[in-house]
């Protein structure tokens, strides 16, 4: 067994932090670790119904990316849109160039894609093959479109990599077109947009719904995302393409992240509105009422609950902070992304009450120890729920979040930690009985 | 190798780890990025494989690959070794590490005195070719670093190499080799490399009777412990009752035993049974009983025999991997270069019955009769441990399927 306080000593606090390379692993030993951005990648092309991403890579790499897909309906299963070039130690020394001519050939034939997401792996950045100029060539062989995306997970943190390069690959599909009055949806990474309430409110306010990268949308939709009047970001992977489509098709955006401080998504809904040169509807000024009284009624619950952070649908400082007006107390943040530009007001604010351990998120195996040490009553994130049971930890369950964005996050979070505050009370009874 | 549309046939790498990952009292540190480890986990999930505190990875940064520090890889030696005290820590280089030509050898060496666990090296990387490869490798590499030397043999116990996780039904079969070595000698398994074993067990390797090759990737450690514990060993893989006795016999004439006569009258009137399935044969007027096989080598080899046996004529007998790690292959087993080959020959087989795995019977025609044998399980999951492919009770399985075969003849 781990020594929780020797672990403990080795971590840094949130208050050192500038940046990332800032927060150390609680191990050199990880489990499981983070998600490379292939994995990224293809659950961003999933979501494109006829584009297929073709993996450019080790055996090992495909196998698991396939596998991945096996029982995907939108990816359309065994047969469907996901494919290999798995490379062998010849194309390692003498490059993948006249492999991949012939997978193509096959693929097109076989196929017909309108779009291949030529995506490649660690391997295949190591050696130098000109991926870039590879797609060029086979887009011009074959006449269809061949987006490279890179996806070297030595290179980043996690998989959220591979989801913003194919959102931003589609940039090149899209052609100029005469203006709309379609709002385009970026970033909706997982979940379905129909389901959440800014949906809801964009409807009944007569604003049609144009594109939803990569949440669910054709090579066709891309292609005439241009004709929308607005992007709607919904989550920092889009913001590259956001910017893009600003700069070159002067469509303006509005960032609508899964915020879940009232205030946060007001100003979002506020912005939005304005940008659609609409009045604000009435309905949101009470839905942000009863967003702020829900928040302020579970605090009472709340107070001095303390949690290790691990990881959410949520903005993770954002989500701190809010947590920390709650009344609660992080023992320790799990991060995988810090900018200070955008997470230092919020940070501050966390600062002024306490000032948490902070480390690298998805290494679960020497928590063990850290939790008998510091007995938080929460734990946010993935985990073995029978394993934090045992030592007397609620676990708090935030993925139906996926399908929400709005007021709708504050009032569903805010049950979810006050049903999880109350089982770690209940816990810890069983626990000293 | 061309377009792959399915799945890949697994890497070496794969290979090592899923047999790694049996054995308990060690621990698995991959170094490479820490995507791959985390990707690779539903695999082994689905082999019902433990990984709670088995398998690590340090990750990998681009320093970490421009300048070749290894620091991380040492630290995490070092933790694991002070945290989780197993008797052997497995360094596994991922590809990333081969292709930077990391030393893994290099530094288990000059960490291992740093260290209380034993420290093995496994610098593949997934290059060397398939799993059979890397299964190959592995089981030689344990053959050679893990078992000690007894101080003397112990009676009625045998190993079974070559049990590797990913094949279809092997804890069953070897449930089932158990099962018949228990009522044929009363003789007791002592380990088996590697499917839920431990270090222990192997490192008492030495000690059994007589190692049973269930798999030509295997025959390498077989000859290995032959040398170091003067071990007999056979290489059969029993499919069919015929089969299953006459491994049976061996096994009795190297350990100076007889077979149960009670089993061994069972075996022969099974056998004798299913050996009317010939009379079958030559009674239909208009279809012949054809059946192709697509899988593992000792699995395709061993029921293809079996079918024949009983009156079949085998169409096609593609091996799913390479036959580099097999030696003194049949002639008639191939395996095709590239996946287009294995699909194109199965969607032209008609009215016959069809052994392969999940995918290939998902794309070959309906009006064959189609029984699965082979990885990799991608429709439902395997839980039993009694329904195995081998002996008797295997061959009882398979003429389930030749009967429903059989009714669609005529």
């Amino acid at each position: 067994m781990m020594n929780g306080k020797e672990l403990l000593g080795k971590l840094g606090k949130l208050g050192d932090i500038t940046s990332i390379k800032d927060v150390a692993p609680l191990t050199a030993a990880l489990f499981p670790g983070t998600h490379c951005p292939l994995m990224g990648a293809a659950m961003a092309v999933r979501g494109i119904e006829d584009a297929v991403i073709m993996i450019i890579g080790t055996d090992e790499c495909s196998y698991y990316t396939k596998h991945m897909t096996l029982y995907s309906e939108e990816f359309g299963g065994v047969t469907g849109r996901c494919v290999s070039v798995v490379l062998d130690s010849r194309d390692i020394t003498f490059g993948s160039k006249k492999k991949l001519e012939i997978a193509m050939k096959e693929l097109v034939e076989e196929y017909k894609p309108k779009v291949v997401f030529l995506v490649t792996t660690c391997v295949v950045e190591i050696i130098g093959d000109d991926a870039d100029a590879l797609a060029d060539a086979m887009s011009e062989k074959f006449q269809i479109s061949v987006l490279p995306v890179h996806t070297e997970h030595f290179k980043c943190e996690n998989h959220m990599p591979g989801l913003e390069r194919v959102i931003t690959a589609c940039f090149q599909l899209m052609e100029k077109q005469p203006k709309g009055e379609t709002v385009n949806v970026l970033g909706q990474r997982m979940g379905n947009f129909a389901s959440t309430e800014l949906c809801r409110i964009l409807k009944e306010n007569q604003v049609e719904i144009g594109m939803q990268l990569p949440c669910g949308c054709s090579i066709e939709e891309i292609r005439k995302a241009p004709q929308a009047k607005l992007n709607i970001v919904v989550h920092p992977i889009a913001l590259p393409l956001a910017k893009k489509m600003e700069q070159h098709f002067g469509i303006p955006y509005v960032f609508f992240n899964k915020f879940t401080q009232p205030t946060h998504i007001y100003e979002a809904y506020k912005q939005l509105f304005i940008c659609l040169k609409k009045e604000l509807p009435l309905q949101l000024e009470s839905l942000y009422e009863q967003a702020k009284q829900s928040k302020q009624a579970a605090s009472k619950e709340l107070e001095g609950i303390t949690y290790i952070y691990g990881n959410t649908p949520f903005d993770c400082i954002e989500f701190n902070q809010f947590m920390v007006e709650e009344g609660m107390s992080p023992l320790i943040i799990q991060l995988s992304e810090y900018e200070e530009e955008k997470d230092k007001q919020a940070v501050e604010k966390i600062l002024e009450v306490t000032n948490p351990y902070v480390a690298k998120s998805a290494n679960i195996a020497p928590m063990q120890s850290i939790y008998d040490v510091l007995h938080p009553n929460l734990y946010l994130g993935h985990e073995y729920a029978a394993r934090l049971r045992k030592k007397g930890i609620a676990m708090v369950h935030s993925d139906k979040a996926s399908n929400m964005l709005g007021f709708e996050v504050t009032l569903f979070i805010t049950e979810e930690l006050v049903r999880a505050a109350k089982e770690a009370k209940d816990l810890k009874m069983e626990v000293l009985s | 190798m061309s377009l792959t549309r399915y799945l890949p046939t697994p890497s070496d790498r794969m290979g090592i780890l899923w047999n790694l990952l049996s054995i308990e009292e060690s621990v698995v540190l991959e170094y490479g990025p820490a995507g791959t480890t985390h990707f690779s986990m539903s695999l082994f999930g689905d082999l019902d494989i433990q990984q709670q505190n088995r398998l690590f990875t340090t990750h990998m940064d681009e320093s970490d690959v421009v300048m070749g520090d290894t620091k991380r890889l040492e630290r995490a030696i070092i933790e694991i070794d002070k945290n989780f005290h197993p008797k052997v820590i497995f360094v596994v280089a991922s590809s990333v590490a081969a292709v930077i030509g990391v030393d893994i050898k290099g530094i288990c060496t000059y960490m291992q005195n740093e260290v209380q666990a034993k420290l093995v090296a496994f610098d593949q990387g997934g290059f060397r070719g398939d799993y059979t490869i890397g299964c190959m490798e592995t089981y030689t590499l344990l053959a050679k670093e893990l078992p000690v030397n007894p101080s003397s043999k112990k009676e009625n116990t045998f190993n079974l190499l070559g049990a590797s996780l990913w094949s279809y039904r092997v804890r069953s079969d070897i449930e089932e080799l158990k099962r018949l070595l228990k009522r044929a000698f009363d003789m007791d398994l002592q380990a088996a490399f590697c499917s839920d074993t431990s270090v222990q067990a192997l490192e008492q390797a030495g000690s059994a009777q007589i190692n049973l090759v269930m798999q030509g990737t295997a025959v390498q450690a077989a000859k290995v412990l032959e040398k170091r514990f003067q071990t007999p060993w056979i290489y059969h893989a029993p499919y069919g009752y015929r089969a299953t006795l006459e491994w049976l016999e061996k096994i009795g004439t190297i350990i100076g035993k007889n077979v149960d006569t009670v089993l061994a009258d069972e075996l022969r009137e099974k056998n004798n049974n299913a050996m009317q399935y010939r009379m079958y044969a030559r009674m239909l007027h208009r279809d012949k009983m054809k059946a192709s096989l697509i899988g593992e080598y000792d699995v395709i080899q061993g029921i293809g025999t079996f079918l024949e046996e009983i009156g079949f004529q085998i169409d096609h007998k593609l091996c799913i991997h390479t036959l580099r790690s097999i030696e003194n292959t049949e002639e008639r087993i191939f395996s095709p270069s590239t996946e287009k080959e294995k699909i194109d020959l199965i969607k032209t087989l008609q009215k016959q019955l069809i052994l392969a795995d999940d995918i290939m019977l998902e794309l070959c025609n309906s009006n064959n009769t189609k029984v699965r044998i082979s990885p990799p399980v991608i429709r439902g999951a395997v839980f039993a441990r009694h329904l195995p492919l081998m002996g008797e009770r295997g061959a009882d399985y398979i003429l389930e399927f030749v009967e429903q075969y059989l009714q669609n003849l005529k």
